[in-house]
């Protein structure tokens, strides 16, 4: 335990000079301006795919729908993509971020206008208005708030996604961060992930308080084109990127790669299983805890405050702290995504106790059973379902998120694509990322499938929206 | 009826309440002629909807055919399927506007049939002071002349049914198909929006085909009045005047 103890301290204290903080702040805005100008851009394309779905143009449908499955891929392993396609630097961290959002948002967006209300569609289709004109003065009024509050969520995550990015040199402060773990440069660090919790809890309030004010977001756009202008990959080594791509065919693993390949898919789906299910039951905890409806104040404020903070810090910042603490292996990358975990699910699962319906509950109390006993009889039993629901939303995201602790040592199949793109194995590298979005779509299949027979009453939009608070917590 | 050609020709007509679902309504034939307002009687879920749904084209019918001014939407593609349909316009009980949207620009939603797209798109950034002079001779007819500019969801449902009728007169059709248009009002609101209605079609020889639940309504306003129920349409012999 002491060996422990005295690694941890020597995270502390941090270097809280000017000086280091001052340095530190090119970074900071590199990263943001990384991420508001790929969302930007990626908003925009999202946008108008969207509206092509929803109008029916012949085509759109598939291209968005073969667009979603860019989301099975890894953040990671696309901005490693990127990196090779455009050279280390903040251009490639831009493309992968736009890539990944414009796939995400382009579903969403579409799922959403494909769900608009009926009735004031069909009415301005029965004046004899053209697609156009339809999205114009139906689509896009009717679905225009929650367009913009996927669009804020969309920001939120992004911000997470850049630290993975740059990680593997997409440019921002997640290189930094890397580099100064693997420097031993623990106070450092810790500077640097308190300034990335700073800055995640203050663009948390920032998209809070943009979703009661959508017209603001509108500031975004011409900040977006500007960052997105400013770091657009200015060197697009075309012969470059095409002879790697030419390098990855035909994806090959060798025999002791293909012979290891079960074990290391089995150690991803492990650390993702292990983590979700520690979580859930933590949360669960935790969620009562927080629940207004279940306990006083002086109870729950602390407990909500606590889950926040586990969940601004991305999965990936606490895999580098827990790898050097319990050391390298899946048991760091359970740990990471089980803490990350812990804090949305618990805040997830509060509002789910919360919303469950006062009768059923209330009668458990007028029959003279106590709180124990309500919870027990009927806020849990009501709120099941719904919670089910984000457990498993949990787990695909987490199980992307295992393939992505394995760059910082968590093992699995993560770890594996990153030492072959170390090595330059770039037949490898194509066998594991199809390895991956394969593992990551089947379970998301499997997933959607018991999320419907949970027969979960809420509207379609609504799981849409798990599905971006999935992503951005 | 000893009108020369009818407006509005159903014949044999299968109709369901969507394109897959099984026929509600089987060998539906009646024709309409020109400015006469007729009334579809019969109980919530009778088919009367699914009827409506067929005549406006937004579901091809499942067995025979629809003429309106002698074309079948089924048969037509594109701009002349659009510009068929403008023929036709449709007022549904109610959220059928887009309450985002400002009164003047639901009314003149009403035209997006005969506007291209650019135009479209330029009225919602600016309009002219002639379309907006449209949009108030249209509510004016309604009596809602001075809520122009007001923003929709702030309408109480009668106000809105109304907005709705302007959007149809701005499309100036050939039939105007009216869903129910008084479920939701009270009695004196729902004689009102009937009253309006059929004034209107008389004065701008528009044919009129509106279902309603209440056979002491229908009798009061329409010209003639069909029943729907069983699967059939039948037309009620009038008694009295």
């Amino acid at each position: 335990m002491t060996p422990t103890l005295q690694l941890l301290g020597s995270f502390f204290p941090p270097d809280m000079s000017m000086s280091y903080l001052l340095a530190l702040l090119p970074l900071v805005s590199e990263t943001l301006a990384l991420v508001v100008g790929a969302i930007t851009l990626a908003y925009a394309a999202g946008i108008v795919l969207a509206l092509a779905v929803a109008v029916r143009l012949r085509g759109a449908a598939l291209l968005v729908n073969a667009l979603a499955l860019v989301r099975a891929i890894p953040d990671l392993t696309l901005a490693i993509l990127c990196v090779i396609a455009f050279g280390l630097g903040p251009g490639a961290g831009l493309i992968a971020l736009f890539v990944y959002y414009t796939a995400a948002t382009a579903k969403m967006f579409a799922d959403l206008l494909v769900t608009a209300p009926r009735r004031p569609v069909e009415a301005l289709e029965a004046t004899g208005a053209g697609r156009l004109a339809v999205a114009l003065y139906g689509l896009l009024p009717l679905t225009g708030q929650s367009l913009l509050t996927y669009g804020a969520f969309a920001l939120e995550c992004a911000l997470r996604s850049s630290v993975i990015v740059g990680a593997v040199g997409g440019g921002g402060i997640g290189g930094e961060l890397v580099g100064s773990l693997a420097g031993f440069d623990f106070r450092h660090a810790t500077t640097q992930i308190l300034l990335l919790v700073l800055v995640i809890a203050a663009l948390d309030r920032a998209v809070a308080w943009l979703r009661e004010h959508p017209r603001w977001l509108a500031l975004l756009l011409p900040a977006g084109l500007i960052a997105a202008a400013a770091y657009l990959p200015r060197t697009f080594a075309l012969h470059h990127a095409l002879q790697t791509i030419g390098d990855m065919v035909p994806p090959t693993l060798d025999a002791a790669a293909l012979a290891a390949l079960p074990g290391l898919a089995w150690e991803t789906i492990w650390m993702a299983g292990v983590g979700t299910v520690v979580a859930a039951v933590a949360g669960l905890l935790g969620a009562v805890l927080a629940s207004h409806r279940l306990m006083p104040w002086g109870v729950r404020f602390p407990v909500r405050r606590l889950l926040e903070l586990l969940r601004t810090i991305p999965e990936v910042v606490w895999g580098l702290v827990l790898v050097v603490i319990v050391g390298i292996g899946p048991l760091a990358g359970a740990a990471a995504l089980a803490l990350h975990s812990l804090g949305s699910l618990g805040r997830l699962f509060a509002n789910e106790l919360d919303a469950a319906p006062a009768g059923p509950q209330d009668a458990i109390v007028q029959a003279g059973g106590g709180r124990p006993a309500m919870l027990c009889y009927a806020t849990i039993p009501l709120s099941l379902p719904a919670m089910a629901a984000h457990l498993l939303f949990r787990f695909d995201w987490n199980l992307r998120m295992a393939t992505v602790l394995g760059l910082i040592g968590a093992g699995g199949i993560g770890q594996a694509l990153y030492q072959a793109q170390q090595l330059f194995f770039y037949r490898q590298v194509l066998a594991y990322v199809l390895v991956t979005g394969v593992l990551v779509l089947v379970t998301d299949r499997i997933s959607a499938r018991l999320r419907r027979r949970l027969n979960n009453p809420r509207p379609a939009a609504h799981h849409c929206l798990d599905d971006v608070a999935g992503l951005a917590t | 009826m000893t009108a020369a050609t009818p407006l509005l020709v159903v014949e044999g007509v299968d109709a369901a309440p969507a394109a897959n679902a099984a026929p509600v309504l089987r060998g539906v034939s009646f024709t309409i002629a020109p400015g006469t307002c007729v009334a579809l009687v019969g109980a919530s879920g009778s088919g009367k909807t699914s009827l409506l749904r067929t005549i406006a084209g937004a579901v091809a019918p499942a067995a025979g055919r629809v003429l309106v001014e002698d074309r079948d939407l089924v048969t037509l593609t594109g701009g002349a399927r659009r510009q068929a349909r403008a023929r036709i316009a449709t007022v549904a009980q109610r959220h059928d506007l887009v309450e985002q949207l400002r009164v003047d620009k639901n009314v003149m939603a009403g035209a997006l049939g005969r506007w291209t797209t650019f135009h479209a798109l330029r009225f919602l950034i600016h309009a002219r002071s002639e379309e907006l002079d449209e949009a108030r001779v249209a509510l004016d007819a309604v009596g809602l002349a001075d809520k122009v500019a007001r923003p929709t969801a702030a309408l109480s449902g009668g106000e809105q049914q109304r907005v709705a009728i302007a959007r149809a007169l701005v499309q100036a059709p050939a039939l105007l198909l009216a869903d129910e248009p008084v479920a939701s009002l009270d009695p004196a609101n729902a004689i009102a929006i009937l009253e309006l209605l059929t004034c209107l079609a008389r004065a701008r020889g528009m044919a009129l085909l509106v279902s309603l639940h209440q056979p002491d309504l229908a009798a009061r306003f329409a010209d003639r009045v069909l029943e729907v129920g069983g699967g059939r349409v039948v037309e009620r012999e009038r008694t009295g005047a």
